[in-house]
């Protein structure tokens, strides 16, 4: 029973135990991505290294035996710099992108690839879900949104993008007009009470956040009726009075208290706003140096001094969303997106949690694409033209439009390994531009879809195809930067996997070999 | 189901068909149909055929235990393998370091534009020639080399390099029965002895043809001289080299160097008495029309020497050379075991036999030996771990799968020393109690495996392998199998990807034994240890370093060649002593020692002791013994690009650092040279070789970054140009352009050798480069008379 020291920390470990064993035993975490406990180390991806003993090299832990009087270091800034390389180095050639292009223009990266899926499935309600988490607004915003995620719809490349927009109207509107209309859960009350000046879109949609994660929230309003510039700077013909009405409702619904007519400042002072609750949002639209002055908050060129992060003003408590803190806004989505991030950063402020750095969500970007890798998109995209026009859609223009989107985002995005320590480490996708693989989707497998452009060869499936008998096996083909994984000799993927088809899309690391959606509803399990 | 026919459709749109594969059941039957027999079957199949058919490789896995995956993975792993049909002749192009250093590249660009072998492709349309870019053909010597099916051609230019194929094609016509070489008769007592050397840098030199002209004229002087092949002279500068041991008036020796076949007559007419009075007056009569015609060839011998005597250049040569590795060297017939006998050879196992092996293990750790390969493990500790091991079965491997480009000594030492490194097996497996020992060779040298197939054929035959079964097996073109437990993999017909270190080969090798893997040289030191005793070695050297050690001196140096000598001479002695310095007018500029694990050091650093000790402190490794001499045209990023391309190329696959890290290097790199580099490239290049080197799996990632941190250490200045577009060694051809100056008289021999019409032909008047046209292959500016092209 060797005992080694990890991080200063003593570990007794069994006879013949790894150091990741070990690391495992003490609650160290170690990234890893070829390793599979129950298969031999493939010593591929080199993320879980560790030093041992001082020594100039590192070594993986995950096939290092455990020795006797062993000094590891495993977070430390020089083995988190190598881990950081590895796998930046594995996402210098992967080919994917893992959230898609749209969600990642939207300012709010609403799950559009999500959403699309629901309504060509005919499930609007889970469409509807889908984009509230992002999104408290979408029927305003389906009249009034510029489109900013059609700019990167990739379907754009071959005829036109997917009206992404009409959509989120398309299921906003139908949850409006049915008769069970859809109020966001709610946590259990925490205890907190918030406030948030203003009820534009900033207000509103900090707001619904800080209700759905169980805080008690009063927006002040110094109009008679809530919606700030929604109400008054757009044109009654584009965005119904009734639409606004209906989702400020809905919000309404979920426990948000309005008190209007309350002028900060004027009616109700900042302080006086501190002292009645654990936090105070400001979203009280564009401010100028005089405005900011009557406040006592420091400002800049663009408006309230904030945490460009977490959005927090220098006073204790107090944060500030959309124009108030980002300067006068041509879009609502980005109010609407801001409000919600401030409203995140609140309730970590409340829950005693340090402000996490907040940076957009992880993805690597594919690129441009060649004529040959769109098509591999296309194959399975709805044939269908895009719709445009003031109109709404109909249910079966809905379907048929939303099945045009191409699914480009990874069906991975929710449990890659290589996503998740990529941005736990926060490695740079685009450090290392190597040449990328080919994209390529392979749907053969009845069980299976092939994805060789994200595979990173670590060999797992090589070893369990080997361990099954499959008699065609898995293999590695060619060698070094070329090296690729497929099945032996021409073989398909069936006659590659055999029975070893779901162990190995269980241990692919990656979106490489993944299980089919049992049904169609694949991202929302 | 012999004679199956097993064409499939998918494959029948390839030119050659292969419909009858019958040939594949031959060659199991003979090869075996264990796992380990793959890689001997698939060279077998790949002689017969050139390539690798799919049929042919489907019926492999019917008639063996070998899997789909295992065949598919092997057969795409090691570069001696093709997959795609080749051509009727194979051009291969040696970029070794040397080669590359003289212009390679340029070689190959000019040997592509006579074939016609467009860019991104490897043959020619008709299938008639496939070019190859190889890693080493071990001819440094003669850089550059390249090498048509079997014949190897040295000294190549862009302007050269198409005569060989002339050649080539004109000796295919040439019926070999023409000038048949006769049997020879049997000479006097007192005959003279003519002595060529007939290693693969020497037959590339063309020394199989003056060998065949000396046993011609011997015959027709009625046979009165012995020929004899002996192994590496080590003066490879020099080859072919003639040496002729007289008796008589002409006693002492005569030294004939760079020989040519025209010239092997009249050296055989200078020193053999010709038997009968006719032929002596045809003698006479035929060296008077010698005496009127002028012959290019060398009448005279270059350098005339007593045995013992040692003068000029020569002397400068093997002045500081020791020989222990070499010893005997250029005296003996490597195949023949009789004097190698008579030269004390197997003395050594005989003293092993009556040692303990315990006392041996004892003796080699006294004498300080260390391993040769490169990394420099003291040999008594880890031969010992071997003997300590448990278990019966153990193996002894020879590690000659020498793939460093820029180095040839185990080569050298395997063709000219085969005898003294199946001795040093033999006192291996003793000492270690193993009963097996296997030669792993690279596929690339056929002469070293048909030298050793020979010699221990000739071992067995008179039993002096006593109980230790040897074998060879042949390696396939993997750089990385030179790390032991690739190698391992390898011999069990696995691809060569290593393994996690420990457990060491020492306790679970091949096939999970207990095995002792050492390189050549290191097995060629044992018998004189052994001999001389461990104190007589100990005495050599310097240091932790003791003995001697074998260099492949190449590069720009005015004597290249094969040298032995002890640890600690520096390496000003080697370059400037042995050497002979750089070429007239140009400045030495650093020394690449190591290969690609290596470094460059610097010139300033030259009187650096050639020891592990001083080499690690300088940031480079001993290596196994390539030392490349670089002077002030060569370009220290493009060197850098170089090894990296190379490492790059070589790298297994198996972990990302390597993979993807050193692809991500040579990237940079590769911007560098073309001028296209941003400026936190180099911070970044450097941030990555550092952690390459420490993440990677096995030695070839850990030390590739080598030549990049040295030549960042001591070259900086030159990777700051770089950056800015300038190439100030005048190298990296998208950094310069070659212009015509005032001096241009309009003689338009330039237009005339232009091999891309980038020159319009303009008599009387100065010409001009269309630089858009221009590829940078230097010939113009080496033809014209006037010095008047220069490159900018």
């Amino acid at each position: 029973m060797p005992t080694v020291a990890i991080d200063n920390q003593r570990i007794e470990v069994p006879d013949g135990a790894t150091l990741l064993d070990a690391a495992n035993a003490a609650g160290i975490e170690i990234p890893t991505l070829c390793h599979r406990p129950g298969c031999q180390p493939n010593t591929s991806c080199m993320a879980c290294v560790v030093r041992v003993n001082g020594a100039a090299r590192l070594v993986p832990s995950c096939a290092t035996v455990a020795v006797e009087g062993m000094v590891v270091e495993s977070e430390t800034p020089a083995v988190h710099q190598a881990r950081r390389t590895a796998l930046e180095l594995l996402l210098g050639e992967h080919a994917g992108d893992c959230l898609a292009p749209c969600e990642m223009i939207c300012p709010a990266h609403m799950d559009i690839p999500r959403m699309l899926d629901h309504i060509a499935a005919g499930r609007d309600r889970e469409a509807l879900i889908t984009i509230k988490e992002a999104i408290a607004l979408p029927a305003v915003l389906g009249r009034i949104c510029p489109e900013l995620c059609e700019r990167g719809c990739r379907r754009s490349k071959h005829d036109s993008p997917v009206a992404i927009c009409k959509l989120k109207r398309f299921a906003a509107d139908a949850d409006l007009a049915s008769d069970d209309v859809y109020l966001p859960e709610c946590a259990a009350l925490s205890g907190h009470r918030v406030a948030v000046v203003g009820a534009g879109p900033a207000g509103l949609a900090a707001a619904l956040e800080l209700r759905r994660r169980g805080h008690e929230v009063t927006i002040f309003d110094q109009a008679p009726r809530p919606g700030g510039a929604l109400r008054d700077g757009v044109g009654r013909d584009v965005l119904p009075e009734r639409i606004l009405d209906a989702e400020i409702d809905v919000i309404r619904a979920v426990g948000v208290r309005f008190e209007q007519a309350c002028r900060l400042g004027t009616d109700r002072s900042l302080d006086d706003l501190r002292r009645g609750h654990d936090a105070v949002i400001l979203a009280i639209g564009a401010i100028d140096a005089e405005r900011a002055r009557e406040l006592s908050l420091p400002c800049d060129a663009k408006g309230l001094r904030v945490d460009r992060q977490t959005l927090a003003t220098p006073l204790d408590g107090v944060f500030a969303a959309g124009a108030s803190a980002l300067g006068p806004l041509k879009h609502a989505i980005r109010s609407i997106a801001s409000g919600r991030s401030a409203g995140q950063s609140v309730d970590q402020a409340l829950r005693g949690e340090s402000p996490a750095r907040r940076h957009g969500p992880f993805t690597v970007r594919l690129g441009v694409l060649e004529p040959r890798e769109l098509e591999v998109f296309l194959r399975s995209a709805d044939p269908a033209a895009r719709v445009d026009g003031p109109e709404g859609l109909s249910v079966e223009a809905a379907r048929a439009q939303a099945a045009r989107c191409l699914q480009c985002a990874c069906s991975a995005q929710d449990d890659c390994r290589l996503r998740y320590w990529s941005d736990r480490y926060s490695a740079s996708p685009s450090r290392y531009k190597l040449e990328r693989r080919a994209v390529d989707r392979i749907e053969t497998h009845p069980l299976l879809v092939w994805e060789p452009g994200k595979c990173i060869s670590c060999g797992l499936c090589v070893q369990i195809a080997a361990a099954s008998g499959a008699a065609s096996g898995m293999t590695f083909i060619g060698r070094g930067f070329q090296m690729r994984i497929a099945p032996a000799m021409g073989a398909d993927l069936v006659q590659g996997l055999e029975s070893a088809a779901r162990r190995a899309a269980e241990a692919c690391p990656t979106a490489a070999l993944r299980l089919r959606a049992a049904s169609s509803d694949s991202k929302s399990a | 189901m012999i004679g199956a026919v097993l064409d499939n459709p998918a494959s029948a749109k390839d030119p050659p068909v292969i419909a009858d594969v019958s040939f594949v059941d031959e060659i199991v039957a003979a090869r075996g149909a264990g796992p380990d027999a793959l890689i001997p079957i698939l060279q077998a199949i790949q002689d017969r055929c050139h390539w690798l058919p799919d049929p042919a490789l489907r019926r492999v896995c019917e008639v063996t235990a070998i899997t789909p995956a295992q065949l598919d993975s092997v057969a795409g792993f090691y570069a001696g393998f093709r997959r795609t049909p080749a051509g009727e002749h194979i051009v291969r192009v040696c970029h070794g370091t040397a080669c590359h250093v003289k212009g390679s590249t340029l070689v190959e660009d000019a040997l592509r534009l006579y074939l016609g072998i467009a860019a991104g492709t490897d043959s020619d349309s008709q299938l008639r020639f496939t070019i190859q870019r190889v890693a080493c053909l071990g001819c440094c010597t003669l850089a550059p080399v390249i090498q048509i099916d079997s014949i190897t051609y040295g000294h190549r230019a862009a302007d050269t390099a198409p005569d060989a194929v002339r050649d080539f094609l004109e000796l295919q016509l040439a019926n070999p029965d023409d000038h048949p070489v006769p049997a020879a008769a049997i000479p006097d007592p007192d005959a003279p002895v003519i002595r060529i050397g007939l290693g693969s840098c020497c037959v590339a030199g063309g020394a199989m043809r003056v060998h065949d002209e000396l046993t011609r004229e011997v015959s027709r002087l009625g046979g009165n001289a012995r020929v004899e092949e002996v192994g590496c002279v080590g003066m490879c500068h020099q080859t072919p080299l003639v040496e002729v041991a007289g008796t008589g008036p002409l006693s002492g020796s005569s030294l004939y160097t760079r020989v040519s076949p025209d010239s092997a007559g009249s050296i055989v007419r200078r020193h053999v008495r010709p038997r009968g009075w006719w032929r002596r007056i045809g003698n006479a009569w035929r060296d008077a029309i010698d005496a009127i015609i002028p012959d290019d060839g060398p009448a005279l011998p270059t350098r005339r020497y007593a045995p013992d005597a040692c003068d000029g250049e020569i002397c400068e040569f093997l002045g500081p050379q020791m020989r222990i590795a070499t010893e005997h060297c250029g005296q003996l017939d490597p195949l023949d075991l009789d004097a190698y006998l008579a030269h004390g050879g197997f003395a050594a196992v005989a003293a092993a036999r009556a040692m303990d092996p315990a006392a041996i293990i004892e003796a080699l750790s006294a004498s300080g030996l260390r391993g040769r390969g490169g990394a420099g493990f003291p040999t008594g500790q880890k031969w010992s771990k071997v003997a300590a091991a448990p278990g019966e079965a153990k193996y002894v491997i020879v590690n000659g799968d020498e793939g460093d480009p820029g180095a040839f000594m185990d080569r050298m030492i395997l063709e000219s020393y085969p005898y003294r490194v199946i001795e040093g097996v033999l006192i291996a497996a003793r000492a270690v109690g193993a009963s097996e020992g296997i030669f792993y060779i690279r596929h690339e040298y056929p002469l070293a495996v048909a030298r050793i197939e020979q010699a221990l054929d000739r071992c067995r035959g008179r039993g002096l392998l006593e109980g230790v079964s040897i074998r060879i097996v042949q390696g396939a073109g993997a750089f990385v199998c030179g790390e032991e437990t690739a190698l391992i993999a390898s011999i069990e017909g696995q691809r060569g990807m290593p393994v996690l270190r420990p457990p060491y080969p020492s306790e679970a090798g091949l096939w999970g034994k207990p095995t002792l893997i050492n390189n050549v040289e290191t097995y060629a030191q044992i018998p004189w240890i052994v001999r001389h005793g461990p104190a007589a070695f100990a005495r050599i050297g310097t240091g932790r370093s003791r003995g001697t050690k074998v260099f492949a001196l190449t590069g720009k140096v005015q004597r290249g060649g094969l040298i032995e000598v002890p640890m600690g001479v520096t390496f000003r002695q080697i370059a400037e002593q042995i050497g002979g310095g750089v070429a007239p007018g140009r400045r030495l500029k650093a020394i690449q020692i190591g290969g690609p694990s290596g470094g460059c050091v610097p010139a300033e650093l030259a009187d650096t002791p050639i020891d592990y000790e001083s080499l690690a402190g300088i940031g480079a490794i001993m290596g196994s013994g390539g030392l490349v001499v670089l002077d002030d045209t060569d370009c220290m990023v493009d060197i850098a690009r170089y090894f990296l391309s190379f490492t790059q190329a070589e790298s297994c696959g198996k972990c990302a650092p390597c993979r993807l890290g050193t692809r991500a290097m040579l990237d940079i790199l590769q911007r560098l040279c073309e001028g296209k580099a941003r400026p936190d490239d180099l911070r970044s290049l450097e941030s990555l070789a550092g952690d390459v080197k420490c993440s990677s799996l096995c030695g070839l990632g850990q030390t590739a970054p080598n030549p990049v941190l040295t030549t960042l250490r001591y070259f900086r200045d030159e990777y700051q140009a770089h950056l800015e577009g300038r190439c100030p060694a005048g190298r990296c051809a998208a950094l310069i352009r070659y212009e015509v100056v005032d001096g241009c008289i309009g003689c338009t021999k330039c237009a005339q050798v232009c091999p891309v019409g980038a020159i319009e032909s303009r008599p009387y008047q100065i010409h001009e480069i269309d630089v858009t046209r221009c590829t940078r292959c230097d010939i113009c500016r080496r033809e014209c008379p006037t010095s008047a092209i220069v490159v900018r």
